[in-house]
């Protein structure tokens, strides 16, 4: 009987095993080994130990062969700064959404939600090219400027870092409203009763009691935008153009226009270690915030 | 206890504003699939943020009715174009039926695994699971590319299904998974001690019950495969350009008209499918 429960658990996991195990775990070794090899003169690699891949990012390059260029990092803070700004935003125009969501009847609560999340599946090239006829100088937006006499020229919105952010903010907003919104949802009421029967103003009640109670939900939502905002390329590319370049667009240079692979995956390895510790410094604070629920 | 009423006592003084500005917050999230919808309608081949007159003839142009286009000479372009985009079409289809078969059967065998057992290694599956949604696309895109051109493989269809599956296993395992934290595992054991083997019992009780969530995971990956941009545009080969491909290089050398209306169609078709498979959901629930 055992034996024939292990052998039925052994079938179901070995698909992903050796899915996984060849498929992901495979190119993201692949990715850390090539960031360590020589480039090519012609494309391709040298399998040579060459750590300068590195050294031209962070300024350890010899200055002969490789040389440090800080527009890499000036490029990485840029795209983390982005990706900061998108999360912010994100946070400022679906919070008091969610509120307003939660005080809808049953039916109609399940009727927003489907409006927030109907979007998400549809293309998101097409709902990037949308933005772009919206900022376009004949655009909407400037259409709509124009005619109320704010501005007497067109603003130039696309190709701007605005734009980026902007896009990603469009993209991004369901991935903040739904943990942000179950947070919500959840709130202790009797609570936020309390504080004001105890004389608290509105704003206090709202730092002393909402806040920290919807505080695990942002914290969730911001990581799970911070992370496809950081290494995007798809997003700065179509709406971003020379001024709005990210991380993720230096990487795809490097690998269709420049063809340095080995510098392009040096390149995804710093993404990757930035992603990563944003997911671990958050794994320890939900760790540590389960351990305080737990002592108290 | 605490219903609605006493929240919106609490409220009350900004209620009205806080309606209206989550209104607006709606309408600009539909404000960019309404503009290109309006736009796909617009006669103005030159520029279509402008409005002229209403017409269907970008419709027309893409199913070959009508020849399109401010003059002869340029009118063969748009009908190579359609070609492109039906055989981008067809190969957007192909993969993403066949890695919705894939990712369905691999994330559905975890997620049964990962409920009905407990075993040694249970949290660092859990954690490899997760590990490809989180993973950024562009890493995991040149990942697979390197991996592909280091070992040979030509790039093709088949590469950018592999590239799929990958974390589309892990869409389906998460869907699937809660499905089966709902279920009741009486209902295995009963049929257990009723003397039924594991595959009996797996075919006979567990399939029909989790069958709304294998569905549901399914329509999610076929979603996101025929979405997949990132990944895709880099293990893609020359010759097998997918319909998210096709407009983005489309929207890189410079818009056409019919733009609108290919972009209208495929808003209208994911649309339907996202409808069809969240009225499921909510059908299941209820």
């Amino acid at each position: 009987m055992m034996r024939r429960q292990s052998l039925f658990l052994a079938s179901l996991l070995s698909p992903v095993t050796i899915y996984l195990g060849i498929f992901f775990i495979g190119p993201l070794a692949i990715i850390a080994v090539f960031s360590l090899l020589e480039p090519g003169l012609y494309g391709g690699v040298v399998w040579n130990f060459y750590h300068w891949n590195y050294g031209r990012m962070f300024g350890w390059a010899d200055g002969v062969i490789e040389y440090y260029e800080p527009i890499y990092l000036k490029i990485l803070w840029r795209s983390m700064m982005m990706a900061m700004f998108t999360v912010i935003a994100c946070l400022i125009f679906v919070y008091p959404v969610t509120f307003w969501v939660s005080h809808l009847s049953q039916k109609r609560q399940m009727f927003f939600m489907f409006l927030i999340t109907l979007p998400f599946f549809t293309s998101l090239i097409v709902r990037l090219y949308a933005w772009l006829m919206i900022l376009k100088p004949s655009g909407i937006i400037n259409d709509a400027l124009l005619w109320i006499g704010i501005i007497d020229q067109p603003l130039d919105m696309i190709f701007t870092r605005f734009a980026v952010v902007l896009g990603m903010v469009y993209v991004m907003i369901p991935f903040m409203f739904l943990p942000v919104y179950a947070s919500v949802e959840r709130l202790d009421r009797s609570l936020i009763e309390a504080s004001s029967d105890l004389g608290a103003r509105g704003w206090q009640t709202f730092l002393k009691v909402i806040l920290p109670q919807t505080l695990p939900g942002i914290a969730g939502g911001s990581v799970i935008v911070f992370i496809p905002s950081v290494g995007n390329f798809v997003i700065p590319d179509v709406l971003g153009g020379a001024k709005g370049l990210m991380i993720g667009n230096l990487v795809e240079q490097q690998f269709l226009d420049a063809r340095n692979w080995p510098f392009g995956a040096a390149l995804s390895m710093v993404i990757m270690t930035v992603v990563l510790t944003v997911m671990l410094i958050y794994a320890l604070k939900i760790m540590r915030a389960g351990q305080n629920v737990g002592a108290s | 206890m605490w219903g609605p009423p006493d929240m919106k006592r609490f409220l009350k003084p900004g209620w009205l504003l806080l309606t209206f500005y989550s209104l607006i917050f709606f309408s600009f999230i539909y404000l960019p699939l309404a503009v290109i919808i309006i736009y796909s309608f617009n006669s103005n081949p030159m520029d279509m943020t402008s409005w002229q007159s209403f017409t269907l003839d970008w419709y027309r142009g893409l199913f070959g009715l009508a020849e399109v286009g401010p003059s002869l000479g340029t009118s063969a372009i748009y009908v190579e174009s359609t070609d492109q985009l039906l055989k981008a079409l067809r190969n957007s289809l192909i993969v993403a039926t066949t890695t919705t078969i894939i990712s369905t059967t691999i994330g559905t065998a975890t997620a049964i695994a990962m409920t009905r057992f407990r075993f040694r290694l249970r949290n660092a599956y859990q954690g490899l699971m997760m590990m490809p949604m989180m993973m950024p696309d562009i890493v995991l895109g040149i990942g697979l590319l390197i991996f592909f051109v280091t070992l040979g493989f030509k790039l093709s269809l088949l590469t950018i299904i592999i590239g799929h599956c990958t974390f589309l296993s892990s869409y389906v395992f998460i869907v699937v998974q809660a499905r089966m934290a709902a279920l009741d595992p009486a209902l295995e054991e009963a049929s257990a001690d009723l003397g039924a083997n594991e595959w009996v019992t797996f075919k006979k009780v567990l399939m029909p019950q989790l069958m709304p969530g294998i569905v549901g995971g399914a329509m999610l990956a076929f979603i996101i495969s025929m979405d997949d941009l990132v990944i895709t545009y880099f293990i893609a080969g020359t010759d097998s350009t997918t319909l998210p491909m096709f407009i983005f290089s489309m929207l890189r050398r410079g818009v056409k008209p019919e733009i609108n209306a290919i972009a209208t169609l495929i808003i209208l078709a994911s649309l339907i499918i996202a409808v069809i498979g969240l009225y499921l959901r909510t059908r299941q629930v209820e």
